[in-house]
């Protein structure tokens, strides 16, 4: 597919023009049919440079007051978080909720949760890019930014969950003065500390190479020679030239190709810590697929809350159209409805395999004491995205924040109840107990998002939010071309 | 590092089309030592300027290939060789469970090399450029410059600009910014 062909039928469009569905030109198909040609990714009949302008703003002028709040609130939250780590290190790990039975509690939850977020990110950047879908170009700088973000809160928890994190450096094989002493490469735990850290540095090194040709622009933007200076060593010299360009496409489509398996084995590791244990609940062979396809669902909810914000504080309107909007929309129906598909399978094995205990842990799941989360997970993550089956329901702005909310707490609730309702409850009843988070945990959790906004905030200041230059590349030509005026061509002239 | 050219010709261009109908034409009419410098990568204008497919996905098997022999060799040698332990009767080469490391370390040396080389192919692989402190070309905004290095062996300074003028270039300019030419 031709990114820069121009279409003879693209118009200009306003973003409250936009409808969802193509623009239909009778008699214009090859055979003298209709052809339908899609609706503008950008709007507002937006110039190449009106792009460069738009985005690189954010970066180039002092922050607005809107900025300063929220960043004070993602701070006061990375303080709550900064404050129960170090009570939790000092204090110890009976100020958390976890005991027996319940050994794995919010810190194995808040891990899959944060991860699972990550994986929408990657899949936007490296999936839909496989896919030719050209409106990820609009989202995809943020998702994958969210993607780190995620990546560096979830880093966190299994090694404050060691209880010992000083000694987290052991998990690492390398050969050491304790013997050496190897880690057990059986071990799925052993596998995740693999899986996370490549997940974790294939992302930023997907997001940096994108980022590069944008950090040039950048770099040609501004006028302190400082900033030119840094911008430039960040772009190492970026000129645009083709014969760069080359290698840069060839390598951008291989790392594509190697997220997308990636994305895959990294949640059915996770879902490995479980499934090769023998508890019932976790000892199923749904697992990989049905971890996956949570985490992507999770992810894209988070990427619709933050899209929001972007739309709505950063002015992104004519590049994170409503039509993205509702592609996002699509894509939580479609994955809700496959968890929701997931949840009943469960449900299906647990009587078919004729397993007695793998039958209670179910029952028990959906009707014990802990059918209340049970509840939520179900009616947040397999009832509620039905409303997007509506085509208005899936363009409207407020309709599709809460869903975005409300199936992120249905997201943690799924993790709370895999975790805890396996484990309250095993096969002997004496040893039965119940789990519930302290204040300490809520702590660590709330404090958890603190970081990520705090993150997420911080990078909306300093690097462009939006791919500059794959916008400019899925941007009519003729709308978008610059022209030659003595005073551009002026400008141009210094040097 | 970066081979860079002080001298040379820019011109620009609008739009994509304009750029590779000019790409084609200079490649006919000889020089080597052209470039386009775009915003965005142009479809079609690796066959326009005459370029050969880019090498990386090459470099990438390979790299691919060490990921799987270094994890493949370490979890062996960790398992079989250096510290055996009996973990209920299985054997100590328990490949299946190598299968997710070996996976993990494929893609990770393979990702982080291909674009860590793709990044350094960029700068090397390539002809002299015009150093993009000191030349302001718009390629990064909006415009598609051509670029003619004065290392080209038919180098003339008079005939290259009447020839980047004839092909309907804009802005058409001599750069020449350390005075004189060097590689």
């Amino acid at each position: 597919m031709t990114r820069h062909e121009a279409s003879p039928y693209a118009t200009v469009m306003d973003d409250g023009q936009l409808t969802g569905r193509p623009i239909v030109v009778s008699g214009a198909g090859p055979y003298g049919g209709d052809l339908e040609v899609p609706e503008p990714l950008v709007t507002g009949g937006k110039k190449w440079v009106d792009v460069d302008r738009d985005i690189c703003m954010h970066a180039e002028q002092f922050p607005t007051k809107k900025w300063w709040i929220a960043f004070s609130i993602a701070l006061a939250f990375l303080g709550v978080l900064v404050f129960a780590l170090i009570t939790l290190f000092y204090t110890g790990m009976g100020i958390l909720g976890v005991n027996q039975p319940v050994g794995w509690g919010s810190f194995i939850i808040n891990f899959v949760f944060w991860i699972g977020i990550g994986h929408a990110g990657t899949l936007i950047s490296a999936v839909l890019y496989l896919f030719r879908q050209q409106w990820r170009t609009g989202i995809n700088r943020a998702a994958e930014a969210m993607t780190l973000f995620a990546v560096a809160c979830a880093g966190i928890f299994p090694i404050i969950h060691l209880g010992r994190p000083w000694f987290a450096y052991w998990l690492v094989p390398y050969p050491n003065a304790r013997g050496p002493l190897w880690v057990n490469f059986n071990s799925p735990l052993a596998w995740d500390i693999f899986a996370i850290s490549t997940y974790g540095l294939v992302s930023l090194t997907f997001w940096y190479v994108g980022l590069l040709p944008d950090l040039a622009t950048v770099r040609d933007r501004a006028t302190h020679p400082w900033r030119k200076a840094l911008y430039n060593a960040m772009s190492f010299g970026w000129t645009g030239s083709h014969r760069a360009w080359r290698h840069y496409e060839s390598a951008y489509m291989i790392l594509a190709g190697l997220a997308t398996p990636l994305v895959f084995s990294v949640h059915t590791i996770v879902s490995f810590d479980f499934a090769t244990s023998v508890m019932p609940g976790w000892h199923t062979t749904i697992f990989p697929p049905y971890f996956v396809i949570g985490a992507i669902f999770s992810g894209f909810a988070m990427v619709i809350t933050l899209m929001t914000f972007m739309r709505g504080y950063f002015g992104m309107k004519h590049y994170v159209t409503l039509n993205h909007m509702e592609a996002m929309a699509k894509i939580l129906l479609f994955t809700g409805m496959m968890v929701g598909f997931a949840y009943s399978t469960e449900f299906f094995m647990a009587w078919y395999s004729g397993s007695e205990w793998e039958g209670f842990v179910f029952k028990n799941r959906a009707f014990g004491p802990y059918g209340w989360a049970y509840a939520i997970m179900f009616t947040c993550n397999a009832i509620i995205p039905q409303i997007f089956w509506f085509k208005p329901m899936r363009r409207h702005t407020w309709v599709l924040f809460t869903v975005s909310i409300l199936v992120n707490v249905g997201m943690w609730f799924e993790r709370y109840v895999i975790v805890v309702t396996s484990l309250h409850r095993d096969f002997l009843p004496s040893s039965w107990g119940m789990y519930a988070l302290t204040a300490w945990d809520y702590a660590i959790l709330a404090g958890s998002f603190g970081l990520f906004f705090t993150l997420f905030l911080l990078f909306v200041r300093v690097l462009p939010v939006v791919a500059i230059s794959e916008v400019k590349g899925v941007m009519d030509p003729k709308v978008a071309r610059s022209n030659p005026t003595p005073a551009a061509g002026a400008a141009l002239q210094e040097a | 590092m970066t081979p860079t050219s002080t001298t040379g010709i820019l011109g620009h261009f609008y739009e994509p089309a304009d750029a590779l109908a000019a790409a084609a034409k200079v490649r006919a009419a000889g020089w080597t030592h052209f470039d386009f410098l775009t915003p965005f990568p142009i479809h079609g204008m690796e066959d326009a300027m005459g370029q050969k497919k880019s090498w990386i996905p090459y470099v990438t098997a390979v790299l691919a290939l060490c990921g799987i022999l270094f994890a493949q060799g370490l979890q062996n040698y960790v398992m079989v060789w250096d510290w055996p332990m009996n973990f209920g009767g299985k054997p100590f080469a328990a490949w299946p469970a190598f299968i997710p490391i070996t996976f993990e370390a494929m893609v990770f040396w393979a990702a982080l090399g291909s674009a860590l080389i793709a990044i350094i192919a960029g700068k090397m692989d390539t002809i002299p450029q015009p150093p993009p402190m000191l030349v302001k070309t718009g390629a990064t905004i909006d415009r598609f410059v051509l670029w003619i290095s004065a290392t080209d062996p038919k180098w003339d300074a008079a005939k290259a600009e009447a020839f980047v003028r004839s092909l309907g270039a804009d802005g058409v300019r001599l750069v020449d910014v350390g005075g004189g030419a060097d590689a």
